[in-house]
């Protein structure tokens, strides 16, 4: 009888031991210890390795023999616009999206080495008439779903679903189209002491499936991308306010810090970051800063915040530079450090003692660059508060693994 | 007398746990910045429907789950007697707690009930569970709260696996055990589906009685 129940116990796994600062905060007791594994959700490239997008699996600790290695490859059977992925509350599943295929993919961790794909969920599109799985927020028991389209006319008009960690359809919530509201999707982050969602919006698969220097000489497809964040009450799963950010708000970040009360984000098209902060009892969103020279578009895409709410690393596509800006005063953010770390960057995460930085080279299939500029990467960094120190590279172009994306972090049960 | 000897241990064991679950400076309760939404001006979509199995009820009678959860709103934690990490049982003990007191002046709610059943059926016999339903008056007020287990492991792993609850054996101090896992309460309606679920960040006991709320007022009908 006892090898049945630890049967079932081992079945669940063993709790991870790291963590980054950018997870939904309902996951398992963060540890704060090194991470392992970084899992990257990665691209298929036709004609490269087996042309399939797939979760490859890096050693991260530096006393492995398997640092700065990959482990192992998951690949999922097709190309469908890998993207970005999220724990499940109990970090034993990590869930995976396509944007193109609006598929998500499950992988067990039980083995944090060797991720399992257990389960593929299809019915995203029949249950709710959304596209683009984009990002994947653990709530108890549940994923919250942040989809950036439509299967109906595919335009940037979207909403939120929630799914049961069994993979079952549970919900789906419109983004507002009225009271200042343009239906646009992206992002999901949620406040529980405050019973706060935010949301924020960026466009939908028309644009985002369509060759980045075609879209920006198309005047009219410019003006479809998301000029909005919007407050939710998060209980009710209602939209309570609608707030201005023009230029497409992408992630958002509440500060980890406890006692603080405000969330932070980039803007991708005017290369702003925007604080989202209660005055009173009203939310409201003020602009704080600037993200390099905005008349260069440069693209700020992917922001990672400190364990104390006191620093934010942000990454801009065109330029490649990866920035620090000192958080102390969250209302002016400073710019402190700035780096060329690819000659074409996207995400960024950094583990919570803020000690290591990693970044993954591509936007979207149709977004990256060409030729030479078209490094497709993981850079892992050591950070000393000063610089960023080169710690390991998997070339994704050279080990046939096609374009790196979103990473998590992982480790083994200790 | 070994088995004398064992319930004079958990005994032990229980009336140092009971008073610590009890006290309530000792579980880090998450902050709650806002108002609750007023019970019914809100859904809550069926999330999962609850596992089918069988429990033992504190006189050791075995009974099935899905008669312990028909007809009435319960709120369910599972819980092992010897944990005594304060963000966890003590956590789920003190919220439910809670939630009865504020419950307790609510005839809407006579149909509530609270459930903690343990995942440790080696050491959370009915004998120790008894104990326990002793301590909180289990069946002398309203809401009730059982105090329930299983029989074996085999009988309890379907209702693990059902609920979707995590649990791993880890070693603690003193060559004690301990079971790691992600703090679950669930609220099941009358029709046996859950409705909420809530770990450490949402165990607001304000929030969770107009969760209970929003269920009583339904139409029970399946």
């Amino acid at each position: 009888m006892r090898k049945i129940l630890l049967a079932v116990l081992l079945a669940f796994g063993l709790p991870a031991a790291a963590d980054e600062t950018c997870l939904s905060p309902y996951t398992t007791a963060l540890i704060k210890g090194q991470e392992d594994y970084i899992h990257v959700w990665a691209l298929g490239v036709k004609d490269l390795g087996d042309g399939q997008d797939k979760l490859v699996t890096i050693g991260a600790n530096p006393k492995a023999k398997d640092y700065g290695k990959v482990v192992s490859s998951v690949s999922v059977g097709g190309r469908g616009e890998a993207h970005h992925m999220g724990f499940t509350d109990d970090r034993r599943y990590l869930w995976a999206g396509g944007l193109s295929d609006n598929k998500i993919y499950v992988f067990d961790l039980q083995d944090p080495a060797k991720p399992k794909l257990t389960k593929t969920i299809s019915d995203l599109g029949a249950k709710t008439g959304y596209l683009g799985p984009h990002t994947f927020y653990a709530t108890p028991g549940r994923m919250i779903i942040g989809t950036l389209s439509n299967t109906k006319d595919k335009g940037g008009v979207t909403g939120l679903a929630v799914y049961n960690n069994k993979g079952e359809y549970v919900a789906k919530y419109d983004l507002p189209v009225s009271g200042g509201g343009d239906g646009y999707g992206y992002d999901v982050a949620i406040n529980p002491a405050k019973n706060t969602m935010l949301t924020s919006s960026f466009t939908g698969y028309t644009n985002y499936m369509r060759p980045l220097g075609d879209l920006v000489k198309d005047g009219e497809a410019m003006k479809k991308f998301g000029n909005t964040m919007v407050v939710w009450d998060h209980k009710a799963m209602k939209p309570v306010k609608v707030l201005a950010v023009p230029g497409a708000p992408l992630e958002i970040r509440w500060s980890p810090k406890a006692g603080d009360n405000w969330a932070i984000t980039a803007t991708a098209l005017t290369s702003k970051l925007w604080l989202v902060k209660q005055e009173g009892k009203e939310w409201v969103a003020k602009e704080v800063g600037t993200i390099g020279d905005p008349a260069k578009i440069p693209l700020p895409v992917d922001i990672s915040i400190t364990a104390d709410g006191k620093g934010l690393w942000v990454n801009t596509f065109m330029d490649g530079t990866t920035r620090y800006f000192d958080l102390t005063n969250p209302e002016q953010p400073k710019q402190t450090y700035s780096k060329v770390t690819g000659k074409q960057v996207n995400m960024i995460s950094q583990s919570w003692d803020g000690k290591r930085v990693y970044i993954a080279s591509s936007l979207l299939e149709n977004w990256d660059k060409g030729g030479a500029d078209n490094e497709q990467f993981v850079r892992a960094f050591d950070w000393d508060g000063k610089e960023l120190k080169p710690a390991f590279e998997v070339d994704f172009t050279k080990e046939k693994l096609g374009r790196a994306h979103h990473m998590k972090f992982s480790a083994k049960p200790r | 007398m070994r088995v004398r000897a064992t319930l004079l241990v958990l005994a032990a064991l229980v009336a140092f746990e009971v008073p610590a679950a009890q006290d309530e400076k000792r579980v880090a309760f998450p902050q709650q910045l806002f108002t609750a939404p007023p019970a019914g001006s809100y859904s809550l979509p069926p999330i999962q429907a609850a596992p089918r199995g069988t429990v033992l009820d504190e006189q050791g009678r075995s009974r099935s789950l899905a008669g312990y959860l028909h007809g009435h709103v319960t709120l369910l934690s599972f819980i092992y007697t010897h944990c005594t990490d304060p963000a966890g049982c003590p956590l789920a003990f003190a919220t439910l707690a809670a939630v009865r007191d504020r419950l307790a002046a609510r005839p809407e709610t006579a149909k509530a009930q609270l459930v903690s059943l343990s995942f440790d059926p080696r050491y959370d016999t009915p004998d120790v569970m008894r104990l326990f339903t002793k301590t909180y008056d289990g069946n002398g007020r309203k809401p009730a709260w059982h105090f329930l287990t299983t029989a074996s492991d085999s009988q309890l792993a379907p209702l693990l696996v059902g609920f979707g609850q995590d649990a791993a054996v880890a070693d603690a101090p003193g060559g004690a055990r301990r079971l790691d896992h992600t703090l679950r309460v669930f609220l099941i309606d009358r029709r046996s589906r859950v409705r909420e679920i809530y770990s450490s960040a949402y165990l607001m006991p304000e929030v969770i009685v107009n969760d209970i709320l929003t269920l009583a007022a339904e139409d029970g009908t399946p």
